[in-house]
């Protein structure tokens, strides 16, 4: 029999240890390999510096998205439940927020505009998932085909995005929100996915709906039972991954100055594998916002990172097989917790 | 009359109805033929003999990687890296064969026979397939996270091969033959008359075989199977077996046709055939839905894109109408079978 | 009003008061006008044997069931609960067999789960904190409520639940055989948390087969039998176990056993040393064309037997079936010989979804196959055979196994065991939920079965049951063989009864 007064062994604290701690010691390796490596090949980077600021600043500017999803995502994920529509709702947004730009509208209200779509679009997965009680996957995959295809719709025929041309014309602040630095070289868009994470963290932390999102995918029955209304915290959980899904969409199209009806192509898959390698159980109730944010540090820096050490056309491969560690490793520690 | 009279004779009638299975099949077939008239009246000259055969052999690719998605989903588990693999299954293909005296990296493969070439292909992708079983059976994890990692890693590969584009050059004279050979002196080519035969295997062999029989259980109640004797995880790994190579072959078919291994080929492939799966009726849950049912879901998917472009709404709509029309299915199938249920 | 009857005065100084309370099944009434009272402060133990109608009384304690008639107070209040959270607001708390803590918060979070004081959605300092932490310290001090649950064990995690319980102002816990999956220290530990309780204003309801639990623990018992409430004494009134098994048994058992004939002393199936989690080395054989049983109370291991000599679980020990070693599934069980009928017959044993002639051949489902294609016409006849066999009341073999009555989906069950050609037999609370008539024949077939030679195991919690129709039976407490009893000579039921419910026995 257990007995809770003896202490840990040796093995077991590291084990601890390594569990709290490997996604920073991973990120402090990926970091050191990518520093030492011969980056030279690839203009992005100067001569053998991955750590110089230019360098650092690119790679934060194009992970602003991910970003600023992982948090979300990560509570969602905690909750038990999915949602494979984030990349078409932040193709939508940053269709949306384009086409709004483009038009004539200034940037504050574009910007609330779009973040209503993202409220929108994430109620509509809550109503699907909750009071008609589709299957997640299934019902978020049906608004991916939904999302995705509205957003092509909002693109003229013959046109691959919302961009200028044609007598319209894109307006000189759009770029400002995904590139411009404002503190520290870093833009808005940087500054809003740390702030969106804080947020997250906070809400995981000091707020009902994070200890309840961790019930509702821990113990739906003993959740149920202690009077926590876990259909209200899972569609909460759906409209705030739709919010942060328009942010990263807004980034996405204000980094890339245009609305691109595929642009957030993937991002599903990008957001479980961070979600994933930072811990966060796919049977749900466990998981930190934060580690996410960490595992999407890593994946960025590999993926931007790697451009300089193979070709363009590794990234697929990599991301594929490091989703199916994740999954594989994710699914090792569960284990040896629940047998120990 | 007693109670029981009526009681009794109410069972009787029930047990002459057709089974749900049976009853939504018939659903599905009963939809797909109303949308085909219905597209008919809307559309002008939609409403022709050659408009119902290319709705099929436009669709041969997606129907086939069906049979093996549907099977799987019968057993409880999904399979979303069969679009991956025809990438990959092409693309090994063509370099396999490939010869090797090429002028630059793409054009110089391994310089096997074409029929060598379609073979190791064909390994490769139930490769795929492999990982696919050991991460679901023995990891246990989740099939949708799975088979979105082989996902990725089958094109991943497929693009690493083709650099990120295509090979279609230095391949032996015959490495076209299969994909364009016509058959039976009509335009109707291979890989449709194949796609035909497989649906009667795949009803064959989810009809009248125990083979069949072991899906449908394993997927209904894995407990009770496993406590009947059904080796559940054997059975698992020879589906996700099949479905792969079923997916390679329609890979190295797409790659005969076209000459070419394109890392791109099969993109949302998996997509379709999970859609064309709901559309027929299969349960996502496991235990219900039929080949004939995802069939005819294909059917409706292809009446409803093509008369949508008939209609004049631009190729944008397709995600649109997918969305709407699986929705449609779900939401008519759950509501069907309560009805029913209740009834 | 002044017609304050003596009952009602004396009612509100009752935790907890019983009136007539009846519940009818269909055919069954498993709680006949059942009235006693709890008074407050005091642990109040429920005893009876299986399908005395202690679980039923539970359910309509915790808003799982409602009565068919009669009425339930506290402290002289009407309490009708319609659900466990309705019971729970109304200040009743149950520990279930099922732990609802959440694994992945930390004690303290659980303690407080749902009752939260929180501003604009924030969480807010607030005294909860406070008075949970005490109420825990008071009742278990060695918990750190700042520990995540994860890290706790089974026992702990049961007394957080009462803590819980308690700190959300429960004045009555209910607690179903909290005992099953604790060690005995963890017994005693839970023991000095129900004591602690006890004297901070709490009632307990303590529901155990264990008597000796019942002596320790117990101020008051209300004894149980056929859904009729015996009696409600102290237990210091209460002459030692014997007095409370003769109330527990008060008639003697009817059972038709006739003895069978000698049965060669052929052992086909040899078990030695069978250990797991729950199975503490159990050793017995059986001979071909025996019946035996195994007697004992819930949780104490029978099912666990029978899912080990089927390879459905794993444990340590010898496994020789017919010289053949242990199966490592269900598989090779059943290629062996072995057949076993499930405890739950509607999640385990049937495909409710399917046809009844779909379900019976799955034992066996390649006899029924020439090269892999399935011979439906042979399915039809075999399926029309078992159901004119056994007698299942169809009138379609394709009706699906959901709509048939509980008996019937029985013979289906068993059917599926025949078919594949069991030498052995292993039954699993074979007539749980089957109607009088059905289980007459399904003994019936048994003995049939029997006598053609199978070797035949029934795990059983109904004593009736074994009795009737068993030739040897072992009976089981706390995953141990504890005795073995000859059926057929005088049968001394209130030494069984002792037996299993822990009273030690002649170990073998």
């Amino acid at each position: 029999m257990t007995d809770l007064t003896q202490s840990p062994q040796f093995g077991d604290r590291l084990k601890r240890f390594l569990k709290d701690y490997y996604i920073y010691l991973v990120l402090i390796l990926v970091v050191v390999v990518l520093s030492t490596a011969n980056l030279d090949k690839f203009p992005l980077f100067e001569r053998g510096n991955f750590l110089s600021e230019r360098n650092i600043i690119n790679i934060l500017r194009v992970s602003a998205p991910i970003l600023t999803l992982a948090g979300a995502f990560t509570l969602l994920m905690i909750s038990g439940y999915i949602d494979l529509s984030v990349g078409s709702a932040m193709s939508l947004s940053a269709v949306v927020y384009a086409l709004l730009a483009i038009n004539g509208v200034p940037f504050v209200p574009a910007f609330l505009a779009t973040v209503l779509v993202g409220v929108l679009l994430g109620a509509i997965n809550g109503f699907l998932v909750i009071r008609l009680k589709i299957t997640p996957v299934i019902a978020t995959l049906i608004t991916l085909s939904l999302y995705k295809g509205i957003a092509l719709l909002l693109v003229e025929d013959g046109v691959s995005a919302i961009k200028s041309g044609g007598g319209l014309k894109m307006p000189g602040w759009f770029n400002d929100y995904g590139r411009d630095g404002v503190f520290f070289g870093l833009p808005w868009a940087f500054w809003v996915a740390i702030l969106v994470t804080i947020a997250m963290i906070v809400a995981q932390d000091r707020m009902k709906l994070g200890k309840y999102a961790a019930a509702t995918g821990g113990n739906p029955m003993a959740a149920k039972l202690s009077g926590i209304d876990t259909a209200r915290t899972v569609i909460i959980l759906y409209v705030l991954v739709g919010i942060c899904a328009a942010l990263a969409g807004i980034a996405r199209s204000s980094f890339m100055s245009l609305g691109d009806p595929l642009s957030g192509d993937g991002m599903e898959l990008t957001a479980i594998l961070v979600v994933l390698l930072g811990g966060t159980a796919f049977s749900g109730g466990e998981g930190r916002v934060l580690k996410s944010f960490i595992g999407a540090l890593i994946i960025m820096s590999l993926t931007v990172g790697m451009l300089t050490l193979v070709p363009a056309y590794f990234q697929t491969l990599v991301v594929g097989t490091a989703l199916l560690l994740a999954a594989a490793s994710n699914h090792l520690v569960s284990r040896k917790d629940s047998e120990s | 009359m007693t109670d029981q009279a009526v009681a009794g004779r109410r069972l009787a009638k029930q047990d002459n109805r057709l089974s749900d299975e049976m009853f939504i099949t018939s659903l599905v077939a009963g939809a797909a033929v109303a949308l085909f008239l219905l597209a008919s009246i809307l559309v002008p000259n939609f409403f022709q003999f050659q408009n119902v055969v290319n709705l099929v052999t436009n669709n041969w690719a997606v129907i086939s990687l069906g049979v093996g998605v549907t099977f799987l989903l019968v057993s409880g588990n999904f399979d979303l890296s069969v679009g991956g693999i025809v990438a990959l299954s092409g693309v090994l293909a063509v370099w396999f064969a490939q010869a090797t005296d090429g002028a630059n990296a793409l054009s110089s493969g391994w310089g096997m026979p074409t029929w060598l070439a379609m073979v190791c292909a064909l390994i490769g992708a139930m490769s795929i397939g492999a990982v696919n079983a050991a991460f679901v059976v023995a990891l246990r994890v989740p099939s949708i996270i799975v088979t979105l990692g082989t996902m990725m890693l089958a094109r991943g590969i497929a693009q690493v091969v083709t650099q990120g584009s295509q090979r279609n050059t230095n391949l032996p004279a015959d490495f076209g033959t299969l994909g364009n050979m016509t058959m039976f002196g009509t335009s109707i080519k291979l890989p449709v008359v194949l796609m035909a035969t497989l649906i009667f295997v795949a009803v064959f062999v989810e009809r009248k075989t125990v083979f069949g029989r072991l899906t449908y259980l394993i997927g209904a109640n894995p407990v009770a199977s496993r406590l009947s004797g059904v080796d559940n995880a054997r059975h698992v790994v020879k589906l996700y077996l099949f479905s792969a190579v079923m997916a390679g072959v329609v890979g190295i078919l797409l790659a005969s046709e076209f000459k070419s291994g394109f890392s791109n080929r099969g993109t949302l492939m998996e997509f379709d055939a999970l859609v064309i799966s709901l559309l027929g009726g299969v349960a996502i849950a496991g235990g219900f839905g039929s080949v004939i049912g995802m069939f005819f879901g294909a059917i409706i998917l292809a009446t409803v894109t093509s008369a949508a472009t008939g209609l004049v709404l631009s190729p944008d709509w397709q995600f649109t109408l997918k969305a709407i029309a699986v929705f449609i299915a779900i939401m008519a199938q759950t509501w069907a079978l309560a009805r029913r249920h209740a009834g | 009003m002044i017609v304050q009857t003596a009952f009602a005065a004396n009612a509100q100084e009752k935790a907890l008061s019983i009136r007539d309370l009846t519940k009818d099944y269909p055919g069954v009434r498993a709680v006949d006008a059942v009235s006693f009272d709890i008074d407050r402060n005091t642990v109040h133990c429920l005893v009876g044997e299986n399908g005395a109608g202690k679980s039923t009384i539970v359910k309509m304690l915790t808003g799982a069931l409602a009565p068919t008639s009669g009425s339930m107070a506290i402290l002289g209040r009407t309490y009708e609960p319609d659900s466990t959270q309705d019971a729970r607001e109304s200040g009743v708390g149950t520990l279930f067999q099922e732990l609802h803590v959440v694994d992945q918060l930390t004690v303290l979070e659980n303690l407080t789960l749902g009752m939260e004081a929180s501003r604009f959605g924030f969480l807010v300092k607030s005294d909860l904190e406070g008075r949970v932490v005490k109420t825990l310290a008071a009742i278990e001090p060695t918990i750190d409520p700042k520990a995540r649950v994860s890290s706790l064990s089974v026992a702990q995690k049961q007394i957080v639940e009462i803590a819980r319980a308690a700190s959300s102002g429960a004045s009555i816990i209910i607690m179903d055989e909290p005992t099953a999956a604790l060690s005995e220290r963890e017994v005693e530990r839970l023991f000095g948390v129900i004591r602690r309780l006890r004297d901070s204003d709490v009632t307990v309801i303590y529901i155990s087969h264990k008597l000796d639990e019942i002596f320790e623990l117990g101020d008051n018992v209300t004894v149980m039998r056929d859904g009729k409430h015996i009696a409600t004494k102290p237990l210091a009134d209460v002459n030692g176990r014997p007095e409370l098994i003769e109330m527990m048994v008060g008639r003697a058992i009817t059972h038709d056993y006739e003895p069978r004939g000698d049965i060669a002393d052929n052992p086909v199936l040899t078990v030695k040393g069978l250990t797991n989690h729950l199975l503490k080395d159990v050793s017995f054989h059986v001979k071909g064309g025996e019946i035996v049983g195994f007697y004992g109370l819930v949780g104490a291991g029978k099912t666990e037997v029978a899912r080990a000599i089927y390879g459905a679980d794993k444990a340590d020990g010898q496994i020789d079936f017919k010289g053949r070693k242990r199966a490592a599934s269900p598989k090779e069980a059943i290629a062996a010989g072995i057949a076993l009928v499930p405890e739950e017959r509607r999640t385990q044993g049937l495909f409710t979804e399917l046809a009844i002639r779909r379900n019976i051949p799955i034992m066996n489902i390649r006899k029924l196959a020439s090269f892999g294609v399935f011979q439906d016409e042979r399915e039809k006849e075999v399926a029309r055979e078992y159901v004119g066999k056994l007698g299942i009341a169809t009138n379609s073999i394709e009706k699906y196994a959901e709509k048939l009555s509980g008996g019937n989906q029985q013979k289906v069950v068993l059917s599926k065991c025949l078919f594949a050609d069991a030498d052995m037999l292993l039954l699993d609370e074979p007539t749980r939920g089957v109607d009088v008539g059905a289980k007459s024949e399904i003994y019936d077939l048994i003995r049939d079965l029997a006598n053609n030679g199978r070797a035949i195991c029934i795990f059983s919690s109904e004593l009736e049951e074994v009795l009737g129709i068993c030739d040897r039976v072992f009976l089981m407490y706390d995953g141990r063989i504890q005795a073995e009893i000859k059926n057929g000579t005088e049968v001394d039921i209130p030494h069984i009864l002792n037996v299993v419910t822990g009273g030690g026995g002649e170990n073998k």
